[in-house]
């Protein structure tokens, strides 16, 4: 069995008077997609957030590639790309150059960060628009500057929270594609999305949350259960969970 | 290069292509002479009419029929001949009788004592008993230079913090409420990058910024006034120019300055949601700068004790006004503002570095 990426064990976050998560546990793999599901407010971007050490954990622990969140949270950010849906961008610089903050922000020396921009640039298909300001960018064009500053540093674990909601349909493709390739590469890969017919395409396994508890935990057929589609077995779950 | 100077220079790229920052720089450097020409021609304007009133033999008359009256608004001062001597009606509030009060008392008493000398010397006594004891003046510097030492005096502090001030606003809540409303706050603390070396990168080029904005307006100023003289031409005009002893101070608490208020308004803009509510936080701060320097204005012989040296930018002006004024530095007081403004400054950055760690910086956007 593959071993666990990200490791998250009882894991409580209180914001303000909210209790958003309550205990939750699951673990990712490298080589996989993994989906972490639920209604809005579920607490799945909390739970990211936690992940990539923004937030810190009331109760509970979260390890990344053997890494604690509370005592090595560079390490833990050195490891880690995440892609959101607010897809802000410095517009003032080029798309080149917000991807170069991000690159030297993350180490390493001069020559090697040119290397890794060129080839992230390659990659995604942004040369025609890489010397733009990016305040002249379409959507899709910000996605993908957002994207390549979340891979510039190659983590092996990429974290997408909700990434296709603003985009459109074509943009939206390639944000799916570019998941699939990753996992490929070998990379952990964690989908946070409440569109269910993504969920159910891409994800190898899922965890449904709801109220800051998991409801269901397993590959996405155990999931999906006697049902359907993944779509009606989350419906049920959550409607139990109620 | 380290994360400070990879976010310092980032964040000088920015600012140099914000045409808000640019603007406010350039209309700095460009307002400052402007408004000085248009001093000079007013104080060259009055110059000109006291000189012409006091050079002139008598006081314009006019016949009235009601002095007091008339006083009010039509005339400066009204005055009507008595058997026992002279009533005099003027208004206080109107500076023009002001200035007709004083003259006429300085003629009528030049009158009273010509009739008197007169009166002596038709009794064969010497006049000169009426003047027991003769005064010689010797000013220690010249009158002129102390005109222009003391107009700077006001100005110079006052647009070095205003400057100080306003030059890095706009970069400073763009740096930091700005990157909040972009969305681009998150990904930024995504990074291996320790924050408070984020910070520090942020605040060392709003600082930079602000001291660039300073220097440009003060530098303009200096230049306009080596090339506009004040006073008018026959009433002892001068220029005015800065010592290589009051530059040196103006530089060491611009930086100072500058620092401060990069921390301060970095802190704001990090409790800010957006732009436009750093804005309205930091609008109490341009009433704060403009106090100290009006202190200076109304209190010209304002002379504090050490202790006025501890407030924060009050010292400032205090110690740059004694530099132009006396072209001299009480050392002393020169210690207690640089270490007040470091603290000051040091407090702002503990500020800034507690709100730009804290949970909630991400949670409330």
């Amino acid at each position: 069995m593959t071993e666990s990426a990200v490791k998250v064990d009882r894991l409580e976050k209180t914001l303000g008077s909210n209790r958003v998560l309550r205990g939750i546990s699951f673990e990712a793999r490298s080589g996989e997609i993994f989906g972490l599901l639920g209604p809005n407010g579920a607490g799945k971007t909390t739970t990211l957030r936690v992940i990539c050490t923004l937030l810190a954990p009331d109760a509970g622990s979260v390890e990344v590639l053997g890494f604690d969140t509370r005592l090595a949270s560079r390490e833990v950010r050195r490891r880690v790309g995440v892609v959101t849906a607010e897809i802000g961008v410095y517009p003032r610089l080029t798309a080149r150059e917000n991807i170069a903050y991000f690159a030297e922000l993350s180490g390493g020396v001069d020559g090697e960060i040119n290397g890794r921009v060129d080839a992230v640039l390659d990659r995604l298909d942004m040369r025609d628009f890489a010397n733009q300001r990016a305040e002249s960018l379409s959507s899709g064009q910000k996605q993908k500057v957002a994207i390549a500053r979340a891979i510039v540093h190659d983590p092996p674990v990429l974290m997408f929270d909700e990434p296709t909601s603003n985009l459109d349909v074509l943009a939206s493709r390639e944000i799916r594609e570019f998941m699939v390739e990753a996992k490929g590469r070998g990379k952990c890969v964690i989908f946070s999305t409440h569109v269910l017919h993504d969920a159910e395409r891409l994800c190898d396994r899922v965890t449904i949350i709801h109220q800051g508890r998991v409801v269901a935990s397993g590959t996405t057929s155990e999931v999906r259960g006697g049902y359907q589609d993944l779509e009606d077995s989350f419906l049920s779950l959550v409607e139990a969970a109620r | 290069m380290n994360s400070v100077g990879i976010v310092f220079m980032k964040e000088i790229r920015e600012i140099l292509r914000d045409r808000r920052t640019l603007m406010a720089i350039g209309l700095a450097a460009l307002a400052t002479p402007v408004v000085l020409f248009v001093i000079s021609q007013v104080s060259t304007k009055t110059a000109s009419g006291l000189e012409i009133l006091f050079s002139s033999t008598g006081l314009k008359l006019e016949r009235i029929d009601d002095p007091a009256t008339a006083a009010k608004q039509q005339v400066d001062i009204g005055i009507a001949f008595t058997s026992s001597g002279i009533d005099e009606y003027y208004d206080p509030t109107r500076q023009s009788a002001q200035i007709a009060d004083v003259r006429l008392q300085t003629i009528l008493s030049r009158y009273d004592a010509a009739r008197i000398a007169a009166t002596l010397q038709q009794k064969g006594v010497d006049p000169s008993v009426l003047d027991p004891l003769p005064v010689t003046v010797h000013p220690l510097s010249s009158p002129t230079k102390a005109a222009g030492n003391s107009f700077l005096s006001f100005f110079l502090p006052y647009i070095l913090i205003t400057m100080s001030l306003t030059g890095g606003l706009s970069a400073a809540l763009d740096t930091s409420a700005g990157e909040r409303e972009r969305k681009t706050l998150e990904s930024l603390l995504l990074t291996p990058a320790p924050r408070s070396h984020v910070l520090i990168g942020k605040i060392l080029a709003v600082t930079a910024i602000s001291l660039t904005a300073a220097l440009a307006a003060i530098v303009s100023m200096l230049i306009a006034l080596s090339q506009i003289s004040f006073g008018g031409a026959q009433n002892g005009a001068f220029n005015v120019a800065l010592s290589p002893l009051a530059a040196v101070v103006m530089v060491w608490l611009a930086v100072l300055l500058a620092a401060s208020f990069s921390c301060l308004t970095i802190a704001l803009g990090t409790l800010a949601r957006n732009f436009r509510q750093g804005q309205a936080y930091a609008t109490p701060l341009y009433f704060i700068t403009i106090f100290p320097a009006s202190i200076v204005l109304f209190i010209p012989d304002f002379n504090p004790n050490v202790a006025y040296y501890l407030i924060p930018i009050l010292n400032a002006v205090l110690v740059l006004r004694d530099a132009i004024t006396h072209d001299a530095v009480a050392w002393s007081a020169l210690a207690v503002t640089s270490a007040s403004l470091v603290l000051t400054g040091a407090l702002c950055f503990y500020a800034a570095l507690r709100l730009f760690t804290r949970e909630a910086l991400l949670v409330r956007s």
